[in-house]
């Protein structure tokens, strides 16, 4: 709604609305996605799924496919490069990791897993070839269902067990760097039959876990406790679903690979295809202009653009790989689903003085999900537990590969606690405002775990003001005395907290200032659509004091000479951004100052950069950003980019000699000191009424509050609120998967059976937010990112409203649908099977 | 190699009789074609009441454009790959998502599940054929413009043309309205606030064009 | 042979412009031939390659099927008229309101632009293990696949199943059945009108078909006896998003009530069942009792009776009875405004 506001500083261009320049390409149809490119003898390629969950495949025929007319090769797995050692920008060797996950395979681990693909002259011709292939699999135990894999003698869902277990890091040796990371392993792991038989009656088993930290003393927190609560409750399995799915096109020209492809880092995906495909990174060409949605799940693309990429190279001609939305379904990656169990000691006046969390994570086939510790760590942060103890396992199951999704695990770790806290509230007699206010992170605040008795901490957090705010605009006080139940009507009212990491640092600004006068801003980062891209760029012009419109900013391909960037990703954009391009901008006008001391006189700090000219102080000589590109051409050396400082990336060192010597070259990297780990915050507020008849409900009213720091962008960032909040929301109302267990087979794979929700499933017209506006200390525009905490509170904050509405007993799990609320309501108590997974 | 070539263009440089002669050569290429060209799975042409040719003219954006259409081609195949409308989005090909939308005699239909063969006398327009030839914006446009309305904008052309044919039912809609009106389109980034503020301004502007 | 989807094989299309020339087809291709309507279900069938015709006729351009004209005080709607034309056609608002709202609450917009009331109530079952082409009973297989121990069936039946648990999930069909309407079909021995509530088969009668509709048939129309125009009317559809979704259940009464007391009903529900089932047994029942919150209680009661749950599906049983209650007994509106 257009009555949100934000109050920042006396800033020119950060905190106000503007227009992005890519808006005119997107209204107009003229935006080109991955799938709308085109090259001339372009061939098409589809892929061979597999049908089964967890196989062998023993023998492909492909002969009568190949003799198909128009049929123009086939790729298998055979003919992948092998996996390779990755060398990390600080230079530590990461081992090739023979479990990781490749383009194609000889052991598809879920139904839908691409085993081999043919290229042809049409899809048609493709598909029929596909068709024609005869294919031998040897069927392998499997299970979809991450508690059936830990059950007694239930099925491994990989060959060598059902678990990752990630040894810890070697001590380094004397005078040696230290290691990396070592290789994920995998370890068979089952329940004891007495966990089994808690299992069965419906509580998650506390097990032998594979992770675990803590701080404090859990056990003298317990026994502090005037209250003691132990929940288990399950999270769902959500697809990503970007509308555009993960098409790639690529073709190959003098060695070099050009990939057409939809990213939210158009720098990283560089280095990400080069391992995938085993060359070097000066070969490789990402173009990625517009990237339609992401939520994590393409921060560097996706790993089966290699299918047309190695399909090119082989049949010598461009391959488009077309994503349908079932195969997106598949290989669009998906929040991983948590089953939490949580036991959680409160004093009388609501404040935790005890947590003890465990959590099973449905980690699909490739790689430990983050999301596991990550559910933990932003509980302790959110609520601030006095001692803590969490625990976790990271199952392996035959469904499809997990990845980032907006706040992964925090969500998830959210979702979990937030019914528990409310339900304390209640039976301590607390208000669900002030128990949150209480256990509220505030200053530099602790978060994770102690190691060596010292915890890290956040750079700031005013969680009890965004509280404060958001109850004010709900009317939080009024509204909690209100009718809960009138006809066939309830109507319930929630509030939760949510936080999230929300920006990294260390990046590279580059630009030119050119004899035009202009500021040629180059950016790796992808273009995703929250415009994060464009409006970390609003700190150029601020700290040079020029019109906005005298910036062009050139993004989307790697071949145009972009700098090192953070992927538009993991809400890091906004904060590692503003300060690359803070840093940068310093740059600039310490390299303008000191062209026009050199010309006009005095020392560089006599000068002042702005309205497009360097300036002595208090008026006097000067000369314009045009003259001063000429001097810094003629100048050469660092001032047109001749001379590099050395700790740019090696990507910026290669675009910046790139543009060297066509006028002023400003380039840096951010070295500005930050105490603490940048977290985001998100106070929410929701109303629910419930159809008592039909287990029907609908979201009436919706305040968010977001303790992010300086709001950059306005509007954009209401955009993500609303977002990222209806996402939650999805997760409430009535995201999932469905899986036959029996089959190991997806059963929702479509729109209209996994239900992200429409504009009618939101209160499109009820929503409020607003910001705490307190700048962050520790950077240097005090800006955070928004993309991730409002998910989680989106979420719990219906689910804390629904459990006001109607009472405790109603759910156990998330979505929360009609059908839970109606045999609840029929019943008295929560639905069967509250541990199954995908139902 | 590598060059990248607009297939409109491809297109239009193409005579009628070369379209003819693509078709009748069994595999030849077409070169306007890049989703179904040299097929060898093709069925056979039959005559029969109710058979259709497969070189039609349909009229898009204003245009009459001859193209060569398989039968089970939809239009949102046609306009992206044959004529080079690339506006037009396919988020789902399974009428789930309306980011295929256009207006087919004003009335907006997903594209992905229209068979081309079935739009030959009725008028079609898409995203490329709201703004007038000099470049001026459709008011619509404009007020997506001006309220910075989407996110990754995949699915903008297809909710711009909902609402375009939408609004010539109901030109002065509500909030509430407008959001019925629209609801065949999905937003994953799930805009949904500021996707409707941005088209309420663009039904204003409509109003005082 | 690998399976593949999503890329729509070849088939040869025709565009007859009469029904004469579409029975002459459908006569010539024999089970090779597909019917077209507005195509929002046969696409998908066609788009994941599970059902295969040689040849598609697509009746959109055939003329005299397609728009509403009043009959004897009734309706006689084309059946190649989209469901927006229905929604918005005066008459229909005006006497028979409760097929509009139920054509209303179908799908999308886009899909009520283009998906034709014949369509609406052709459609195929949604059940997620047939349309996944899974060889069950309804795809001449010998199992369901959505009834056993570990089948998810939270969408399928409760009532009238035999060996096969789908739905129909037609909106615009049980309220068809309540207005007492009835289909026209053309074959080639001419034209048969059946009644609404027999034009739709369950399990029992025919595993693998929906309606009584012959390979070689076609509906050409649906007419509405002036009968119960302007009667008091229920409609409501519960399903997870409100939009695109088929329903959980759904339910479509017309009543006429005079002093208080219900003279005549008729009354449907879809989404339990194969079919949908009009409700004889509640409209036995609550005739000559008054429209009130009692006797929609006991309505609500009758309807369920031999509604057997599945293992996710209990839901529907609750549900079922409260809609019928509701649409007999009227909804206790809440105090507040929200």
């Amino acid at each position: 709604m257009p009555t949100n506001k934000v109050n920042v500083p006396n800033y020119r261009f950060i905190g106000k609305n503007y227009t992005t320049p890519d808006m005119v390409a997107k209204v107009t149809g003229k935006s080109k996605y991955a799938e709308d490119f085109r090259a001339e003898g372009m061939l098409f390629c589809k892929l061979l799924l597999s049908p089964m969950p967890h196989a062998r495949v023993k023998r492909i025929d492909a002969s009568k496919a190949l003799a198909l007319p128009g049929v123009k090769g086939i790729l298998t797995a055979d003919e992948l490069p092998p996996p390779a050692a990755f060398i990390t920008d600080d230079g530590v060797m990461i081992p090739p990791d023979p479990r990781a996950e490749r383009g194609l395979t000889n052991e598809p681990l879920y139904q839908g897993e691409p085993i081999l693909a043919v290229a042809a002259v049409d899809e048609e011709t493709a598909a029929a070839a596909i068709e024609l292939i005869e294919i031998d699999f040897e069927r392998l135990p499997f299970a979809v269902d991450p508690l059936v894999t830990l059950s007694p003698g239930g099925p491994n869902t990989r060959n060598e067990g059902n678990v990752w277990v990630v040894p810890p890091p070697a001590p380094p040796k004397p005078g040696e760097r230290p290691a990396g990371p070592l290789l994920p392993d995998v370890k068979e792991f089952k329940w004891t039959d007495a966990e089994y038989a808690e299992y069965k009656q419906g509580k998650l088993p506390v097990s032998k876990p594979s992770m675990e930290w803590s701080y404090g003393d859990i056990d003298a927190g317990f026994k502090k406790a005037d209250l003691v609560m132990d929940e288990t409750f399950v999270t769902p399995n959500t697809s990503d679903q970007t509308l555009e799915t993960r098409t790639a096109m690529a073709y190959w020209q003098n060695g070099k690979l050009f990939v057409h492809c939809s990213t939210q880092s158009t720098a990283q995906t560089v280095p990400a295809i080069a391992r995938w495909m085993s060359m070097d990174t000066t070969n490789v060409v990402v173009i990625s202009e517009y990237t339609g949605g992401g939520f994590g799940s393409k921060v560097t693309s996706g790993i089966i653009l290699t299918v047309p990429a190695l399909l090119s190279k082989k049949v010598n001609a461009p391959v488009m790989l077309r994503i349908s939305r079932e195969e997106e379904h598949f290989l669009g990656r998906a929040r991983p689903g948590l089953h939490g169990r949580m036991k959680a000691g409160f004093t009388k006046d609501g404040r935790i003085v005890a947590l003890d969390m465990f959590v099973v994570c449905d980690g699909g086939p490739y790689g430990p999900q983050g999301d596991a510790n990550a559910s933990g760590r932003i509980v302790s942060l959110c609520y601030t537990p006095e001692n803590m103890r969490w625990r976790g396992i990271n199952v392996i199951t035959n469904t499809p590969p997990r990845g980032p999704q907006s706040q992964p695990g925090g969500a998830q770790g959210v979702m979990i606690m937030e019914p528990l806290l409310s339900n304390a509230a209640r039976k301590l007699g607390l208000d669900q405002v002030a128990i949150r206010r209480i256990n509220a992170p505030s200053g530099k605040a602790g978060i994770g775990p102690a190691i060596k008795g010292k915890r890290d901490h956040v750079t700031s957090a005013f969680v009890p003001e965004a509280l404060d705010k958001g109850a004010e605009l709900f009317r939080w006080n009024e509204r909690k005395n209100q009718t809960k139940k009138s006809g066939t009507k309830a109507r319930g009212i929630g509030v939760a907290v949510s936080a999230y990491s929300a920006g990294s640092i260390g990046f590279d600004g580059l630009f030119v200032i050119k004899p035009d006068g202009k500021i040629y801003v180059q950016t790796g980062i992808g273009n995703l659509g929250t415009e994060a891209m464009i409006d970390c760029q609003r700190v150029v012009a601020e700290v040079l004091g020029v019109p906005w419109e005298r910036l062009e900013i050139t993004w989307g391909s790697t071949a145009k000479h972009l700098p090192w960037s953070c992927p538009s990703g993991g809400s890091q954009t906004i904060h590692a951004m503003t300060r690359a391009a803070h840093a940068v901008s310093m740059d600039a006008k310490l390299k303008l100052q000191e062209i026009a001391a050199m010309d006009l006189g005095g020392k560089p700090e006599d000068y002042e950069v702005g309205g497009e000219r360097v300036y002595r102080k208090g008026g006097g000589a000067g000369m314009s950003l045009a003259q001063a590109a000429q001097r810094a051409i003629k100048l050469g050396g660092k001032y047109d980019g001749h001379e590099l400082p050395p700790e740019i990336a090696k990507m910026t060192k290669a675009s910046a000699t790139a543009l060297a010597g066509q006028g002023l070259l400003a380039v840096a990297k951010d070295k500005y000191k930050r105490d603490g780990i940048s977290n985001s915050y998100v106070a929410g507020f929701a109303e629910v009424e419930v159809d008592l008849e039909t287990g029907t409900y609908r979201i009436t009213d919706y305040v968010g509050v977001a303790d992010v720091g300086t709001v950059i962008h306005p509007r954009a960032f209401g955009g993500q609120m609303f977002g990222r909040t209806s996402l939650g929301w999805g997760h409430a109302l009535a995201q999932k998967w469905v899986y036959d267990q029996h089959y190991g087979a997806p059963l929702a794979k479509r729109f209209y059976q996994n239900r992200p929700p429409t504009i009618l499933d939101v209160p499109v017209s009820n929503f409020k937010w607003a910001a705490v506006d307190i700048p962050d200390p520790e950077t240097p525009v005090g800006a955070r990112g928004i993309g991730e905490p409002p998910v989680g509170a989106g979420a719990s904050a219906v689910l804390n409203a629904l459990a006001d509405a109607l009472g405790e007993q109603i759910y156990r799990r998330a979505p929360v649908t009609a059908d839970i609320i109606l045999m609840a309501l029929e019943t008295g108590k929560p639905g069967d099977e509250p541990l199954t997974a995908h139902i | 190699m590598a060059e990248m070539k607009n297939p409109e263009e491809t297109t239009k440089t193409l005579s009628r009789r070369d379209l003819i002669k693509g078709v009748i050569a069994a595999g030849a290429v077409s070169s306007a074609g890049y989703l179904f060209r040299a097929s060898g799975v093709r069925a056979q042409q039959p005559s029969a009441a109710g058979s259709v040719e497969r070189l039609v003219t349909i009229t898009v954006n204003g245009q009459q454009r001859r193209v060569d259409v398989m039968k089970q081609e939809t239009l949102a195949t046609t306009l992206r790959y044959k004529l080079g409308l690339t506006g037009t989005k396919l988020g789902c090909d399974r009428a789930e998502c309306g980011a295929c939308t256009v207006l087919i005699d004003d009335v907006p239909h997903y594209s992905c599940s229209v068979l081309t063969q079935s739009v030959r006398a009725r008028k079609v327009v898409s995203i490329e054929g709201l703004a007038s030839a000099d470049g001026k914006l459709h008011p619509m446009q404009q007020g997506v413009v001006e309220e910075q309305g989407f996110q990754c904008a995949f699915c903008m052309s297809g909710f711009i043309m909902s609402a375009v044919g939408f609004l010539k039912v109901n030109p002065k809609p509500t909030r509430t309205e407008l959001a019925h009106g629209i609801s065949g389109n999905l937003c994953r980034c799930q805009d949904y606030d500021k996707i409707l503020t941005a088209l309420l301004k663009g039904a204003e502007n409509m109003r005082r064009a | 042979m690998a399976v593949i989807r999503d890329v729509m094989p070849a088939f040869e299309l025709f565009q007859p412009a009469t029904t004469d020339d579409a029975l002459a087809l459908l006569a010539k291709y024999g089970s090779d031939a597909w019917v077209l309507a507005g195509g929002l279900d046969s696409f998908d069938w066609l788009k994941d390659r599970i059902k295969r015709p040689k040849v598609v006729v697509d009746m959109s351009q055939a003329s005299g099927l397609r728009g509403i004209k009043e009959v004897n005080g009734g309706l006689e709607i084309g059946a190649m008229t989209t469901l927006t034309e229905v929604v918005r056609h005066p008459l229909v608002k005006e006497h028979f309101s409760l097929l509009a709202e139920g054509a209303e609450l179908a799908a999308s917009p886009q899909i009520r632009n283009q998906g034709t009331i014949g369509g609406n109530v052709s459609q195929d079952t949604r059940c997620w293990y047939y349309r996944s082409g899974w060889k069950c009973y309804r795809a001449g297989g010998n199992i369901c696949f959505a009834d056993t121990p570990t089948a998810i069936n939270r969408e399928h039946a409760i009532l009238d199943a035999d060996r096969c648990v789908a739905v129909n999930p037609s909106d615009s069909a049980p309220a068809l059945i309540a207005l007492d309407a009835q289909m026209v079909i053309r074959g080639p021995g001419g034209e048969r009108v059946v009644n609404a509530q027999d034009y739709f088969v369950g399990p029992d009668i025919n595993i693998m078909r929906m309606t009584v509709l012959k390979p070689n048939e076609l509906l050409t129309a649906i007419r509405i006896p002036g009968t119960w125009g302007g009667a008091k009317f229920y409609f409501e559809k519960i399903r997870d998003r409100q939009v695109w979704d088929f329903p959980l259940v759904n339910v479509a009464a017309a009543m006429k009530v005079s002093g208080g007391k219900i003279d005549q009903i008729r009354i449907a529900v879809n989404g339990v069942a194969a079919r949908p089932l009009r409700l004889t047994a509640v409209e036995s029942a609550v005739i000559g009792k008054p429209a009130d919150a009692a006797t929609g209680e006991m309505a609500g009661k009758i309807a369920i009776q031999g509604a057997v749950a599945l293992r996710f599906n209990a839901y529907k049983i609750p549900l079922l009875r409260n809609l019928v209650k509701r649409a007999i007994g009227g909804v206790q509106e809440a105090a507040w405004k929200s």
